[in-house]
């Protein structure tokens, strides 16, 4: 058995430069590249965490998005239904107000042509009247006729006061007749005129056969209308004033 | 049969005796040394097989350190892991034919024993001062200081006795069963003597982190009782 005292130096000398040696070689480079994958993998982690977080929340910000939408739309479709309710309203207060008016200007239209159909037959009444009163007086006695005109026209002119009378006679006066009065009607005119004036007045005498029957006297401010015409006159607008009434009605 | 129990000199340098365990040992030392300076210039973040090999490596040895210090592993990695490197590197040197491990003769093993001896000192010192380091042989009381400054070289020489022995025994087996077997019977020999080698680099690896741990808490401060 032996112990060699140099190779128990020389073996421990080796150990320890083979411990440097490694240390510098092995150890500590593995060991560095070991932590630089754990730093790599927890920067990697972090990034993905990061990563993560910015996911959810790009999530939670569509989440929010759409719920934001989804209330958008259902105010776009509220105001959508209240303009719709809106114009419906506008338009039906517009047809309304069309409609009524359209049924106010029918109305005036209506009357208007009731008016004028009304007006037209008071025409055609009164041409018929005329004609009829026309035809009628040719069958009368004419003199005996005109007498009673001309009595008609002296109580006419009785009637006014004797002032009205003076200012009367002092006018120009037209006698107008519906026929040709020949020199003794004219005469017994102006005797009657000169009876009821109180002395004898001047006038132009005229004829007028539009006047059906009768004798009429005008002045520039006083007409005293005594004729067939006139009285035709009369009876139309008391039939119109009796029509208006029950139109009222 | 020369007995495992003697060295003889590959060459004598004048009087310095150049031991077949110190050329074998330099072998390792190149085979280790190139081996980690090929992989060094390799390392990259995406590892290679080797590369994860050795990260695989250098992680259980932390793990080791770690489990026992319960402290940061760096300071103790390369002092253990290169132990361990050694030593298991040494034991397996017996597959190859005509080599006689390093640690079969005594040199060997009893300068690793030294070195643990004297990290154990260092590493004491450098965890508690000086002061703490001695102070940790008065523990628990100074009746125990003889004791503790035996059982501290005590150690050492169990771990060189034990590392010599199961590695000497398995090779003086292999070679006598060899000499009268034939070739292939000392095979299974072998193979045990593979998984020796490994467990005797293991526990020499364990019990010198564990020495190591306990001079340094030894020679910390002792807690105050509350």
């Amino acid at each position: 058995m032996t112990f060699d005292v140099w190779t128990l130096g020389f073996q421990a000398v080796n150990v320890l430069v083979l411990v440097w040696l490694l240390h510098r070689l092995f150890w500590t480079p593995v060991a560095a590249m070991i932590a630089a994958r754990q730093a790599a993998a927890a920067t990697l982690l972090d990034e993905a965490g990061a990563k993560r977080a910015e996911a959810e929340a790009a999530l939670a910000g569509i989440a929010a998005t759409r719920a934001g939408l989804a209330a958008e739309r259902d105010a776009m479709l509220d105001r959508a239904r209240q303009d719709a309710a809106a114009a419906r309203e506008t338009l039906l207060a517009e047809a309304r107000t069309e409609a009524e008016a359209l049924h106010d200007t029918a109305k005036a239209a209506r009357i208007r042509a009731a008016a004028t159909l009304k007006a037209h037959a008071m025409d055609e009444a009164q041409m018929l009247a005329v004609t009829i009163a026309g035809r009628l007086v040719a069958r009368l006695d004419g003199p005996a006729t005109e007498a009673a005109f001309l009595g008609w026209l002296v109580q006419g002119l009785a009637a006014l006061s004797g002032p009205e009378r003076a200012a009367l006679a002092a006018e120009d006066l037209e006698l107008v007749s519906a026929t040709e009065q020949d020199i003794p009607a004219q005469e017994r005119i102006r005797a009657a005129l000169a009876t009821v004036f109180g002395a004898p007045v001047v006038f132009a005498l005229r004829t007028d056969p539009a006047l059906i029957a009768g004798l009429e006297l005008h002045a520039p401010h006083f007409s005293l209308r005594n004729s067939w015409r006139a009285d035709l006159a009369r009876i139309a607008a008391a039939l119109g004033e009796t029509d208006g009434l029950s139109d009222a009605a | 049969m020369e007995s495992p129990l003697e060295s003889l000199p590959l060459v004598m340098l004048g009087p310095v005796p150049i031991m077949a365990s110190v050329v074998v040992t330099w072998a390792i030392m190149a085979l280790l040394v190139l081996g980690a300076a090929l992989l060094a210039r390799r390392l990259r973040l995406v590892p290679s097989r080797v590369q994860t090999a050795a990260e695989l490596l250098v992680g259980t040895v932390d793990s080791q350190i770690r489990d026992v210090t319960g402290a940061p592993p760096a300071p103790y990695r390369a002092f253990v892991g290169t132990l361990f490197l050694f030593i298991l590197m040494a034991n397996w040197a017996s597959l190859i034919p005509g080599i006689t491990p390093p640690t079969a003769t005594m040199e060997t093993p009893a300068a690793l024993a030294a070195l643990v001896f004297v990290a154990i000192i260092h590493f004491g010192i450098r965890g508690g001062g000086l002061r703490g380091f001695l102070r940790g042989f008065a523990r628990p009381n100074p009746v125990m200081i003889p004791l503790n400054m035996l059982e501290s070289l005590t150690r050492s020489v169990s771990m060189f006795v034990r590392l010599f022995g199961n590695v000497m025994s398995g090779v003086f087996v292999i070679a006598i069963v060899g000499s009268l077997a034939a070739l292939l019977v000392p095979i299974p020999l072998m193979v045990l003597d593979l998984l020796t080698g490994a467990v005797q680099a293991y526990i020499f690896a364990v019990l010198s982190m564990v020495f190591i741990t306990s001079a340094v808490e030894k020679g910390q401060p002792e807690p105050k009782d509350i």
